[in-house]
């Protein structure tokens, strides 16, 4: 796998580069900026690009910017965006048409490194990966629409944010300490409460319940 | 009676038209003649005793019109200097073109009067005066504090977005590059169990330090609002809401952070109360630009009642009035509720 890196500090630039040498993934270039990202991925066609939303020179969301740019000019490219805050915004205007090889995660998930590198992977193929935190966001107090997360339990909840980060059944068994077949019945109960046909394709299963939660959102807006 | 009202208001009219007109006719008269005809003067003294007279009503009535008190007595005084100095100075003339008088007295008398006028004025006026300076000084020192103030606010809003970029990108930032470093060492670790823990642990506690940060900071400035400004930061709260929030943004100007702050802390503050108490169907949002202010109006159809009292909307109201803006809230028992913040910005 290749991979471009746009981080302005140093310090985490190195540690993101060093750890992906370690694991045998190519890092072909570092920018610090939006327009550096551009020129790396024209210049090196990597796979993968991760890439901050604060960067220089404003350090609002050139990174954001940089990286929907990017999708738009290799729709094959896989973008992962790394942020300090998640902001469900940002998440939907990088989904934007095409889910396919897309990760928002927060900035501090890079500690894990395993699932780290395992969301790399499945961004890489072309898997969605979205942070849990999203849902929390989309799940938090709502007024008197949006009833149907309310019915959710707090368990079902965290595996539903779990499924988001685009994880198997395995990962989510693995993270929450219960046996998958625990989490394969949280699931079925999720599908059912939100009246979503199951899907064990863990990709397709993230892309469900984006659409259901901003199909929810949008009808809630109207 | 308004016969009779008309009658007297047309009677003091003509009244004073004569006056006007007998005057004018005896000063120039009184100057023909005294040019005129050398050595036969004494109609002349007669002319002027008329005139004299004519311009005492004249001056009376001046003086008469002026306020009640002080500044009608300085108007009295003033009004027999000028009678006087009237009368001295056509003597003068007289005597000086007809009898060929050269002295200059009346100059040190006209000093005289006018001297002895300016001091019962400045005596009679010089608490009116002070006054006058007072609220003079009062006025700058009111506009000083008031452009210091709205300089102290503006580079407090400017210190907090300074704050929550420096949390965000810095100390955040390290502690993520931390738990990267620890991440690493953990894959290392993996035949040591024990550090292995120990490592976790660390771990766990940088990633509570994090979120802390993160809580923090978006106390201080919310992200979105820093990197987007209002509306974007306004549409992501009521999306967050849930509520259906129509928003209705017709204002897109540049706004000082702190008038920004203080916009989206309304909408948040009185979304949330909206969340919590109105169980309303509906809800809307409406940030126009009014006369050099932003005005911010956030509503809902709920029940009303709002405690303008309580410490959310009195925390609200000492923000807005800190940028000497304006809160208003309506909230009718079942009657929904409106909160509208005008808040000046010197367009």
């Amino acid at each position: 796998m290749r991979v471009v890196i746009a981080e302005d500090l140093a310090l985490l630039r190195e540690g993101l580069v060093a750890l992906l040498r370690e694991n045998d993934i190519d890092v072909v270039a570092q920018v610090e900026d939006g327009p550096g990202l551009l020129r790396a991925i024209a210049g090196h066609e990597p796979d993968l690009a991760i890439v901050d939303v604060r960067l220089p020179p404003t350090f609002s969301d050139e990174g954001l910017q940089a990286a929907i740019e990017a999708r738009r000019r290799q729709p094959a490219l896989g973008v992962l965006v790394l942020s300090q805050y998640v902001e469900t915004a940002y998440a939907s205007e990088l989904i934007g048409e095409n889910t396919a090889g897309i990760g928002y995660l927060l900035k501090e998930r890079v500690g894990d490194v395993r699932a780290f590198l395992d969301a790399l992977q499945r961004v890489a193929a072309g898997g969605t990966v979205i942070d849990r935190q999203v849902v929390t966001q989309l799940l938090a107090p709502r007024g008197a629409a949006g009833d149907g997360l309310l019915r959710l339990t707090a368990r079902e909840r965290e595996v539903l944010e779990l499924m988001a980060e685009g994880r198997s059944n395995t990962g989510i068994a693995e993270s929450l300490v219960v046996t998958p077949g625990a989490v394969e019945k949280h699931v079925t109960n999720i599908f059912a409460k939100l009246d979503l046909a199951a899907s064990h394709d863990d990709h397709r299963r993230v892309l469900a319940v984006l659409t259901y939660l901003s199909a929810t959102r949008r009808t809630v807006e109207d | 009676m308004p016969t009779l009202a008309a009658g007297l208001s047309i009677g003091a009219y003509v009244r004073s038209l004569v006056h006007r007109l007998a005057f004018l006719a005896a000063v120039l008269v009184v100057s023909i003649w005294a040019i005129g005809s050398r050595g036969y003067f004494w109609p002349a003294w007669a002319w002027l005793g008329l005139g004299v007279l004519v311009l005492l009503d004249f001056a009376a009535a001046w003086a008469w019109r002026r306020p009640p008190g002080a500044v009608r007595r300085v108007a009295c005084v003033w009004a027999a200097v000028a009678v006087a100095a009237v009368i001295l100075v056509f003597t003068w003339l007289l005597t000086w073109r007809l009898a060929g008088a050269h002295s200059f007295w009346p100059a040190w008398a006209l000093l005289g009067l006018a001297t002895a006028g300016s001091a019962y004025s400045l005596v009679a006026l010089h608490d009116r005066v002070l006054v006058a300076y007072g609220r003079r000084a009062l006025r700058a020192r009111i506009d000083m504090l008031t452009r210091t103030r709205r300089q102290a606010v503006d580079a407090q809003a400017a210190e907090l977005r300074r704050i929550e970029r420096d949390l965000h990108d810095g100390a955040q930032a390290r502690l993520v590059a931390l738990t990267l470093q620890l991440g690493r060492a953990e894959l290392r670790a993996a035949e040591q169990p024990e550090v292995r823990l120990l490592i976790q642990e660390a771990q766990q506690e940088a990633q509570h330090a994090i979120a802390e940060l993160r809580d923090l900071a978006r106390g201080i400035v919310p992200p979105l609002l820093a990197d987007r400004g209002l509306v974007a930061a306004v549409e992501s709260l009521a999306g967050r809401y849930g509520l259906g929030t129509a928003i209705d943004a017709s204002s897109r100007r540049q706004l000082a952070p702190a008038v920004e702050s203080a916009a989206y802390f309304v909408v948040a503050e009185a979304l949330t109360n909206t969340v919590k108490h109105a169980c309303a169907k509906h809800t809307w949002v409406r940030l126009h630009e009014g006369t050099r202010a932003l005005l911010v109006e956030v509503g809902d159809d709920g029940r009303g009642g709002a405690d303008e009292a309580g410490a959310g909307l009195a925390g609200l109201r000492a923000r807005v009035e800190a940028l000497d803006g304006h809160l208003h809230v309506e909230s009718p028992p079942g009657g929904g509720t409106v909160v509208e913040a005008s808040l000046p910005c010197g367009w």
